[in-house]
């Protein structure tokens, strides 16, 4: 089992993140392309018995 | 008594003409008041149909790279002979619209498929997550119930693959174990055109109990998770980025017919704000020549 997964990271977490590292390192003059899709205005809340539940889930790890 | 009678009649008579000639004349200022709003709503909408134009061809380039994502891991599924496991019997399906309407049937369409699925019978199997608020809209009343998460701000930006990346995490995270499901969504056919669609899902133990597994060399189940993990995430982003094309185009047609409709209810309206117009005017040249001529 790899490090990550053992940290209790799933494939999408670990793969963002790396992404997420790739593309603060970049060239300047790449960097900025590529962080406009280092966003996610997404908001998630989970839901019970017809109405949410929670407030929203933060991704924690992704954002 | 016909002494106290008389003024009030004659009141009356005046009043009504006085009406009559009010009502002319705010005819006349309703008309105009009418044409105005109409002229500003075309304008509204014809700016409408410009802005989703740009982003039409925008999504529509966005969308032609993100094919592949979907197109790949729709065909590890069929390559493997991944089978609906006949154990399991949850479902989930993923229903994929987005916040913003005026954009014609793209939102009902798809909530109609659930909703379809849903008055089968072994709905009470059956979960949803509603992404975008105007599925969840339709949704809620009836079958609120099903309804295990719902995601919004979708569709104000076109997009990423980190808003598919969470969602997934959010499907993975939900904690319901769904044998199989669907996820829904409008597949971009033309400009013109879009139809529902689905994409399938699985979970693990379907795909480890797949027959033809074995075509795929060194899977073991670590990979296998990851790739599941992995593939759930491209294909949101596949179906977010047909959904998003596929809602431009259609709010490009809505606000084109809409433009139109505006431009023929201007057309009306002025017609009959002109002959309100020469109505009136030549009613008060009546009443002046008439006038003059009883001075005479």
């Amino acid at each position: 089992m790899s490090a990550w997964r053992q940290a209790g990271l799933s494939y999408i977490n670990y793969s963002n993140i790396a992404a997420k590292v790739l593309r603060r390192s970049l060239k300047p003059e790449f960097r900025a392309d590529a962080l406009k899709r280092d966003e996610s205005h997404v908001r998630i809340t989970p839901w019970a018995n017809g109405r949410p539940a929670r407030k929203y889930i933060s991704g924690f790890l992704l954002t | 008594m016909l002494g106290r009678l008389a003024p009030g009649v004659c009141t009356q008579v005046t009043m009504v003409v006085n009406n009559q000639q009010t009502r002319n004349m705010a005819t006349l200022k309703a008309i105009s008041i009418r044409l105005k709003s109409v002229k500003n709503i075309q304008k509204i909408t014809q700016s409408m149909k410009m802005v989703s134009a740009a982003k039409y061809t925008r999504a529509e380039r966005d969308l032609k790279a993100a094919r592949p994502y979907g197109e790949g891991a729709v065909l590890f599924y069929e390559r493997a002979e991944v089978a609906q496991p006949e154990d399991e019997p949850k479902q989930l399906y993923i229903a994929m619209t987005s916040d913003r309407g005026l954009c014609g049937a793209v939102h009902t369409g798809v909530s109609k498929v659930i909703r379809n699925r849903l008055n089968e019978p072994g709905a009470e199997n059956i979960k949803v997550i509603c992404v975008g608020d105007k599925s969840r809209g339709i949704l809620q009343r009836l079958y609120g119930k099903h309804i295990i998460s719902v995601a919004n701000e979708i569709g104000r930006l076109p997009p990423t693959f980190l808003d598919a990346a969470r969602l997934a995490d959010a499907v993975l995270s939900s904690g319901y174990d769904f044998g199989s499901g669907k996820i829904i969504f409008n597949k971009f056919k033309s400009v013109v055109s879009y139809a529902q669609a689905d994409l399938p899902l699985f979970s693990r133990k379907a795909v480890e109990a797949a027959p033809k597994l074995a075509v795929y060399d060194s899977l073991d189940s670590d990979v296998l998770q990851s790739y599941m993990e992995f593939s759930l995430a491209s294909m949101l982003f596949y179906a977010l980025k047909e959904g998003a094309c596929s809602e431009q185009s259609s709010r490009m047609t809505a606000m084109d017919n809409a433009s139109k409709n505006a431009g023929e209810m201007i057309e009306k309206l002025t017609l009959t704000f002109n002959r309100t117009r020469q109505a009136v005017i030549t009613r008060e040249l009546i009443e002046i020549i008439s006038g003059a001529a009883a001075l005479e």
